[in-house]
């Protein structure tokens, strides 16, 4: 966490986590264009520039691929959180790579001719009306500028600024983007006489990524259906029982109408936050209590469990619940505090 | 699934501690993405479809030559015979860039002139990049010489033909890119194309026409293709039409507007 806005907000992991970033896209583009030539069968090589941007070109696509696998996987296995951590990171260095490919594909196909190679990116194949021959470029320049916008906005400056729900909405579109990216493939390189390999590693990445999805959205829902069951007493719900949740950890309460609630032992105290955290919607009752305060499994933004508010200076805010014991269970008012209200936490004793 | 796994530790990644547990899996992880980045790599770089034989012979050095120069259907050389290479040729012209070598040539078609530059081939076609300077022009004559002339053989009928196969860019097709085939360079055939370099048919089954495979193309009447025809380049395609040889390049002329794409 800062208090203030560095271009990079650079610590020991986020370097180590970048290094290797760089490592797999060096490493990717000198086979591809050094040591991989050396073992094709052809006549004569493929052009070097194509080659390279070639090259850039399946490196953007895969690292996307894995961009967007992160998400459900550290869904499905928090031992993932930690690639979760420096995404942003990933996703700029993809933008960087992708933009390589884009320009190095002007430099060759669109250059030397009386027209303006912009111009002639977008003037040289207007079969919009046939699906063999399409323009696929469209969807190629459609996807930079997405990731481009991304990268662009990936600044907590401007998740701040626009604030997590917009900036959230607009990070969504990395999922347009894939599906640009996939399109502009298929209807590009797929249908031109490539090796079937590239279409199984495309067909493969496409499933992987919809497929962990699928797994990580219906366990998700799996577990919104089983709502906390409402008590005698209105309008309190049972949240679950004191010995369900370890101490210095949290249990995540879902409730009828969708939302969810994270409910913290620390000690002999237990206090109820909402689940969401302020910075990148983090699911924070899979968090742990560290100095004191809730701490977002994603971003380690923490929260004071009593009152929902960062401790200072930041100054970030969650809503806050009510709590009670009913013997051992733990009884919840589903209705939010405020952002930053102080509720009294609920002492409890040993069994 | 993460409730059945051993608490790994909690990760707080401005935290320089990382779990034990947690940092061997971690760098089983970074050493899979390398790993794995490395071998796609190399399976998709050496996975590569032929790109055929196409090359700009910069090796053979500045080549001279003389013939006649026709503006038609696109700028060729009719080459005269000489010592050096005694059987008639006919090639195809090109400056650098995707540039025609009309407005250079504008002038002497008709004309016998004196090219030189460097040449792209492929298989047994050829294709000269006029280059440099003084790179064409008149054949002079000496003084106290007739004027030099040369008359190219007529055309040869070869019959009508209705071949499947690609529209290519010459230029690119014969070496400037490798591949230059395909949906992928369609966009630059298209630009190829409309900024001056010849079109040919490269037919799908090889030598299916007397032998060959690479037709300059030509218009019904032996002109330049009409107008926009980018949608049947790069593509598939059935088109029937005379096919006329000159030399040794053979001459497909068409009615494009009847392109069947496949």
């Amino acid at each position: 966490m800062s208090v203030r806005y560095a271009p990079v907000g650079w610590n020991r992991n986020k370097i180590i986590y970048d290094v290797v970033l760089l490592a797999a896209v060096v490493a990717y583009i000198l086979l591809y264009i050094k040591i991989a030539p050396s073992f094709q069968d052809v006549t004569k090589p493929t052009t070097g520039t194509i080659l390279r941007a070639q090259a850039f070109g399946t490196c953007a696509f895969l690292m996307l691929t894995f961009i967007l696998c992160i998400g459900p996987l550290a869904r499905l296995d928090t031992r993932f959180l930690p690639l979760l951590y420096n995404r942003r990171h990933f996703g700029v260095i993809t933008c960087a790579v992708a933009f390589t490919h884009a320009a190095t594909i002007v430099s060759i196909y669109y250059s030397f001719s009386p027209l303006n190679k912009y111009v002639a990116v977008l003037a040289s194949n207007t079969s919009y009306d046939r699906f063999l021959g399409f323009p696929f470029e469209v969807f190629g320049i459609f996807a930079l500028f997405l990731l481009l916008v991304l990268a662009a906005t990936s600044h907590d400056f401007w998740l701040k600024f626009l604030t997590p729900p917009i900036w959230k909405a607009i990070h969504i579109s990395v999922y347009v983007a894939y599906a640009a990216i996939v399109c502009h493939i298929v209807l590009g390189s797929l249908q031109s006489k490539q090796s079937p390999l590239l279409a199984v590693i495309v067909g493969l990445s496409v499933v992987l990524v919809a497929g962990l999805h699928l797994v990580a959205g219906r366990i998700e829902r799996q577990k919104d259906r089983n709502a906390a069951e409402r008590a005698d007493e209105a309008p309190w719900v049972v949240a679950g029982t004191v010995d369900s949740v370890p101490d210095g950890r949290g249990i995540v309460v879902p409730l009828e109408d969708g939302e969810r609630v994270a409910v913290f032992r620390y000690g002999d105290k237990l206090s109820a936050l909402a689940n969401v955290c302020a910075h990148q919607n983090g699911p924070l009752g899979e968090g742990r209590i560290m100095d004191g305060c809730v701490t977002c499994p994603w971003h380690g933004f923490q929260y004071r469990p009593e009152d929902g508010c960062a401790p200072p200076p930041f100054t970030e805010k969650v809503a806050t619940y009510r709590l009670k014991l009913d013997g051992r269970r733990i009884l919840l008012d589903p209705r939010p505090n405020e952002p930053g209200t102080y509720v009294e936490p609920v002492q409890v004793t040993e069994a | 699934m993460a409730g059945r796994l051993p608490d790994p530790g909690f990760f707080v990644g401005y935290l320089n501690s990382v779990p034990r547990p947690l940092a061997i899996f971690l760098v089983v992880v970074a050493a899979a993405l390398v790993g794995g980045m490395a071998g796609l790599a190399f399976a998709l770089g050496t996975n590569a479809n032929d790109p055929g034989d196409g090359t700009f012979a910069r090796k053979l050095g500045k080549q001279e030559m003389t013939g006649v120069l026709l503006e038609n259907p696109y700028p060729i050389l009719r080459v005269r015979p000489d010592a050096r290479n005694p059987e008639a040729r006919t090639i195809m012209l090109t400056v650098p860039g995707k540039r025609s070598v009309k407005r250079r040539g504008r002038k002497l078609f008709g004309q016998l002139v004196d090219v030189k530059g460097f040449m792209f081939q492929r298989g047994d076609i050829d294709m000269l990049q006029v280059q440099g300077k003084n790179s064409l022009k008149a054949v002079e004559a000496g003084e106290d010489e007739p004027p030099p002339t040369f008359t190219p053989a007529p055309s040869e009928p070869l019959g009508r033909w209705r071949l499947i196969g690609e529209i290519c860019d010459s230029k690119c097709h014969l070496g400037a890119m490798r591949p230059g085939d395909g949906l992928a360079h369609k966009a630059c055939a298209n630009l190829c194309i409309s900024s001056g370099a010849p079109p040919i048919f490269v037919t799908q089954e090889e030598g299916a026409v007397a032998g060959e495979t690479f037709l300059l193309m030509a218009d019904q009447d032996g002109g330049p293709l009409p107008g926009n025809f980018g949608d049947y380049v790069a593509v598939l395609i059935q088109l029937e039409g005379e096919v006329e040889r000159l030399d040794d390049l053979l001459v497909f002329k068409v009615d494009i507007d009847k392109a069947e794409v496949l």
